[in-house]
């Protein structure tokens, strides 16, 4: 059977595998965004609390990914629920640690103007510091994302959702005849799926960036 | 100097167009006793808590199987073959193509090279595996080649970036100085490129040891599989110690390249 042939005979599986794939990413993106952001800026502001957000979330990326999977599954049982805590470790690093590189880069000078015109410490933070930080920001989400999908695939060893799913099968029939095509199938959706979300970001980072700075 | 340089300005270096994670070093020149001490002692404790957990349990015949001195002998030393394997390979290969890219006459292949080496990552590595695996069939060899090819990235894109970001007056007074091109390579420009160069290979070495867990699969042996054993047998003591055995290599690695990173940068810095 050609690669062709296995395309549009399975092309249907392919697209739910993909949209699996795309559920998972986007569960953890939207986890760790909520979570990661805000310890970015409570360790950009906070020099104690800074060394140990940082450590921590480092220590999760050290960890292999297989281990950080299968940690969780004595605590959660196999499924979703250990692929996407999992997950969500492993894509906090990029978001915190450009959070803080964003809300670092802002100019000394300009805090200090917006104190002068008398704003708090919150309304600066929320008017003048994160939408200066913002295109950083949202790089660490892209590179976090970026992280994620190609991760998500080892999901499959803990009994995860998605594209991983196709190159298993694949790997267990190896030597069979078609096994490489799922293995190629597979692989190629994650990559199309990598490469759609990466310019998602550019677009999104040319419009949710403030004009003043684009 | 907390962070990375490829974090600070992520829009204007080569790192912010990968997809590799950046890593966060977490201390400077002026380490604590935390610093230096930290990770070891956690590392002691994790495994001492592991081995006597273990020690203190009946085994059933399965755990057994899986959790003896032989094969988990066995299956760090294949993981540690892997890793040492990869990683010499992808220095001997990244940091020489990282040098000639950043010498004036390759200018031109520079963002090729990039755009090719970037692509390259949103190939997940468990796909990247199985397709040399497809091609070249199961064993040692194939694996390292994925893992290789995996790794390659951090070396480079830090190499590229280390070279670039030195001063360029310094370059210029070396010249002037009367040193030869390859002298102000040698002399000049490497040294004090050591230190962003250093944390692409501390990169390199911990993804190497993630994805050699994958290699079991493709029998080329390594801890992943006492995780897959603990997983596939439904056993959590045999789980929990491939997990920790894996973990706690990636931390000692990762700690051991930090210190080699302190004490192999110039004094200057």
């Amino acid at each position: 059977m050609t690669f062709s042939e296995y395309l549009s005979n399975s092309y249907e599986n392919l697209i739910e595998l993909s949209l699996e794939h795309l559920q998972l990413v986007a569960i953890t993106m939207l986890i760790a965004t909520a979570v990661g952001v805000p310890l970015g800026i409570l360790a950009h502001r906070s020099s104690v609390l800074r060394p140990p957000i940082m450590s921590t979330t480092s220590f999760f990326l050290t960890i292999p990914s297989l281990a950080l999977f299968a940690i969780f599954i004595p605590v959660f049982g196999l499924g979703s629920p250990p692929a996407i805590v999992a997950l969500t470790l492993y894509a906090l690093l990029p978001i915190v640690g450009n959070t803080v590189a964003g809300l670092s880069s802002v100019s000394p000078a300009i805090v200090k103007a917006s104190r002068g015109m008398g704003m708090g410490s919150w309304r600066r933070l929320g008017l003048v510091e994160l939408p200066l930080a913002w295109p950083v920001i949202v790089t660490g989400l892209r590179v976090s994302t970026q992280v994620t999908i190609g991760i998500a695939a080892i999901a499959v060893f803990v009994g995860g959702p998605g594209l991983g799913n196709e190159i298993f099968r694949g790997i267990r029939s190896l030597g069979n005849p078609g096994a490489e095509n799922l293995v190629y199938g597979g692989t190629l959706a994650i990559v199309v799926i990598a490469l759609a979300f990466d310019g998602a970001f550019v677009l999104v980072r040319r419009f949710t960036t403030p004009r003043g700075i684009r | 100097m907390a962070t990375d340089t490829a974090t600070e300005h992520p829009e204007e270096t080569i790192g912010a167009q990968t997809g590799t994670p950046v890593k966060i070093e977490t201390s400077s020149t002026h380490r604590s006793l935390i610093g230096w001490f930290g990770m070891p002692v956690f590392l002691i404790l994790i495994l001492g808590a592991t081995y006597i957990w273990i020690q203190g349990r009946e085994l059933d015949s399965i755990e057994q199987r899986v959790l003896n001195q032989r094969v988990l002998t066995e299956k760090l030393v294949e993981h540690l073959q892997l890793v040492a394997v990869s990683t010499a390979i992808v220095i001997a290969i990244a940091i020489p193509l990282g040098v000639i890219l950043t010498r004036p006459f390759a200018r031109r292949a520079v963002p090729i090279t990039l755009a090719i080496a970037n692509g390259g990552q949103a190939i997940p590595s468990l796909g990247l595996i199985t397709i040399v695996v497809i091609w070249m069939g199961i064993g040692f060899t194939p694996v390292i080649i994925g893992l290789v090819a995996y790794s390659a990235l951090p070396i480079l894109r830090n190499t590229m970036v280390g070279l670039q970001q030195v001063d360029h007056s310094f370059i210029k007074a070396s010249r002037g100085m009367g040193l030869s091109p390859m002298q102000v390579l040698m002399q000049v420009e490497l040294p004090l490129a050591i230190p962003v160069m250093i944390a692409g290979i501390r990169t390199a070495l911990v993804i190497n040891v993630g994805t050699a867990t994958l290699a079991t699969f493709f029998g080329a042996g390594g801890l992943g599989f006492v995780i897959f054993q603990g997983i596939g047998l439904n056993r959590d003591p045999v789980l929990i110690t491939g997990v920790v055995m894996a973990s706690g290599l990636a931390l000692l690695v990762d700690y051991l390249a930090g210190v080699a990173g302190h004490f192999l940068s110039p004094r200057g810095l």
